[in-house]
């Protein structure tokens, strides 16, 4: 344990002379040393430090004044700081991982309530939970309850699918509504189916040939 | 439309017996089942199990003219919500299944896939498409738009999850991916799109 | 030999899940004639119908990893074939079929009896063609396909007392024409 800590704590500063260096020339010279705090805090409190150094970025890019990305990156601070109390109240052991802390603040930006998102978190103890967040949140986005929603991506999830088979689940559920259904004649059609979701309506295709990859990313700060 | 005995109805879901019903009834449900019994009887012509299994021996065609064909109809340019498509295109701007990769195309981990950008900026100069999987950067990833239609399009690889992004139009418009069906705030007031890339390996 | 006839649905469907192809000729043989059978009489054109039905089993094939319960592989089947039928319902200018599109089954061979069955069966046929098409699918589902209401209720979407609905407007429907033709 105290191995652990010490590395926490020595990784600290590396996570932030890592963000200085992407940090320049890309935001408001005035605004790095308090983003770089930020992010220094984030570290110490083993929240992921990449989103915030993103917001960062991204405000640079989109030519905001430093004082509202800094805010930004308070903003998204405080998120991280709910989505681990969250998940931690909804019975996750500490040191919570990284990436359900992504996908619970990824679910709460996209408006779905804590007591939703706790109820989700709960019932998938032991495997990521991102994709049955964004499938439920998917419904959300189209006016279905919440708590409706939760039901049958749960409903799914007990049937054996998993990951991006949920996001199919939803797409069912809203395409039944765009053919004429009520949101509870569609959440009762697409139950009743499973696990024999329709097969979602054919994607477009891409020939991999022109597929291009984007210049590489930087690591992600996984504990 | 003359409703008929409902016996008639009960007889041929089969809640009472054929013979609960009254002479001039069983003469109407034998007249429908004989109906039937011809329409079932009916030789069919052909087989289509010939063209079905050449057809799964074929790789898949690029199916961008039904985009194409979509995008170009007047309610082209969606907000959310709309017709089957924008969903359909939200949970499909993901993932693709793979076509065979000749020699020269990117080799694909197990936790990537590839997601096609489709766009439609009619006098556009440029299109780019910026997100957190290039960190921001307008110039990465340009669309293209070959045939000068306005139709903007690219592919690209990217890690198996959600990104969000946004269009930059002419290097300096920033748009919110119309077709994407998924939005999130973006903390500076306006709103990035977001896309779940799905993994080639499902 | 057809061992094929000797292999249930959930075996053919884990051997073409599990790389051969060929397996997936057995799920065509077997549904292929309902399903054409269906699609004929949904859009009153034979030709309609093979396009349905073709579009329908490949894409079958391309999702049958998406079918986890291969005991209702028939229903899924039709469901998927009754979207396709749809599909091109909805592309035509009019929903109105041409009766000369409904397939001729007279062989110059026949006999007497068969002649006269092959009237009567076009007399049931036009008169069928009458129905709006969800009723004419319900008919077909019930009656010619013989699904029970749970079975149709999984091919079509629909909730069993709007297929009972339905079944029950169109048999109203079938038995006027049939009277006023025969």
């Amino acid at each position: 344990m105290k191995a652990g800590l010490l590395f926490l704590w020595l990784a600290a500063p590396l996570a932030a002379q890592s963000a200085r260096a992407r940090l320049e020339g890309r935001v408001p010279a005035a605004s790095i040393a308090a983003i770089d705090s930020l992010v220094q805090v984030a570290a110490r409190e083993s929240l992921p430090t990449e989103p915030l150094v993103q917001k960062a970025i991204e405000g640079g890019a989109k030519r905001v004044s430093g004082d509202r990305i800094i805010k930004a990156v308070q903003l998204n601070l405080d998120q991280l700081r709910a989505a681990k109390a969250l998940l931690e109240r909804a019975g996750d052991r500490a040191p919570v991982t990284h990436a359900e802390v992504l996908a619970v603040v990824a679910a709460r930006k996209r408006g779905l309530a804590d007591s939703i998102v706790e109820r989700v978190v709960a019932a998938l103890p032991d495997e990521p939970r991102g994709s049955a967040l964004h499938a439920v949140a998917d419904l959300v986005a189209h006016r279905f309850a919440g708590d409706s929603a939760a039901d049958l991506i749960l409903a799914a999830v007990h049937q054996g699918l998993r990951g991006v088979r949920l996001l199919d689940v939803s797409s069912a559920a809203i395409q039944e509504t765009q053919r004429g259904r009520t949101r509870a004649e569609a959440l009762a059609l697409i139950a009743r189916e499973l696990p024999n979701v329709p097969p979602p309506p054919p994607p477009p295709r891409a020939t991999v040939l022109h597929a291009r990859r984007p210049a590489a990313a930087p690591p992600p700060d996984e504990p | 439309m003359n409703p008929i005995d409902p016996k008639i109805h009960q007889a041929l879901d089969g809640e009472i017996p054929r013979a609960a019903l009254s002479a001039e009834l069983r003469r109407d449900a034998d007249l429908l089942e004989r109906a039937a019994a011809l329409l079932a009887a009916a030789p069919q012509e052909g087989s289509v199990a010939a063209r079905v299994m050449a057809a799964l021996e074929r790789p898949l065609p690029p199916r961008r003219s039904r985009v194409v064909r979509w995008l170009l109809t007047p309610h082209a340019v969606v907000l959310r919500m709309r017709p089957v498509w924008s969903v359909a295109l939200a949970a499909g701007v993901l993932l693709l299944a793979i076509l065979p990769a000749p020699s020269g195309a990117p080799a694909l981990g197990d936790e990537e896939g590839v997601a096609q950008f489709v766009a439609r900026f009619p006098g556009a100069r440029s299109v780019a498409v910026v997100g957190s999987f290039n960190d921001w950067r307008p110039g990465s990833i340009a669309l293209e738009d070959p045939d000068h239609d306005g139709v903007w399009r690219g592919a690209v690889v990217l890690p198996a999850g959600a990104h969000e992004y946004m269009f930059v139009v002419d290097g300096e418009r920033w748009v919110a991916d119309p077709l994407a069906g998924r939005y999130v705030e973006d903390d500076f007031g306006r709103e990035n799109s977001l896309l779940i890339v799905r993994p080639v390996a499902e | 030999m057809d061992v094929g006839g000797t292999l249930s649905d959930a075996e053919v469907v884990a051997r073409v899940l599990g790389g051969d192809r060929e397996a997936f000729g057995l799920v065509i043989r077997r549904y292929e004639p309902g399903l054409l059978r269906y699609a004929t009489r949904i859009l009153g054109s034979s030709d309609a119908a093979a396009d349905a039905v073709a579009e329908g089993l490949v894409r079958a094939y391309r999702h049958l990893a998406s079918c986890r319960d291969p005991g209702r592989l028939r229903t899924w089947l039709y469901r998927i074939v009754a979207n396709r039928c749809k599909s091109q319902l909805a592309r035509r200018p009019t929903a109105d079929v041409s009766l000369d599109d409904v397939p001729p089954i007279v062989d110059p061979g026949d006999t007497e009896a068969a002649l006269e069955r092959a009237e009567q069966l076009a007399l049931v046929e036009r008169a069928l063609m009458t129905l709006p098409p969800d009723k004419r699918e319900a008919f077909v589902l019930k009656h010619v396909e013989g699904m029970s209401y749970e079975e149709m209720s999984a091919a079509t979407g629909e909730r069993i007392p709007t297929l009972k609905m339905r079944v029950h407007r169109a048999r109203e429907a079938l038995l006027r024409a049939l009277k006023e033709y025969l």
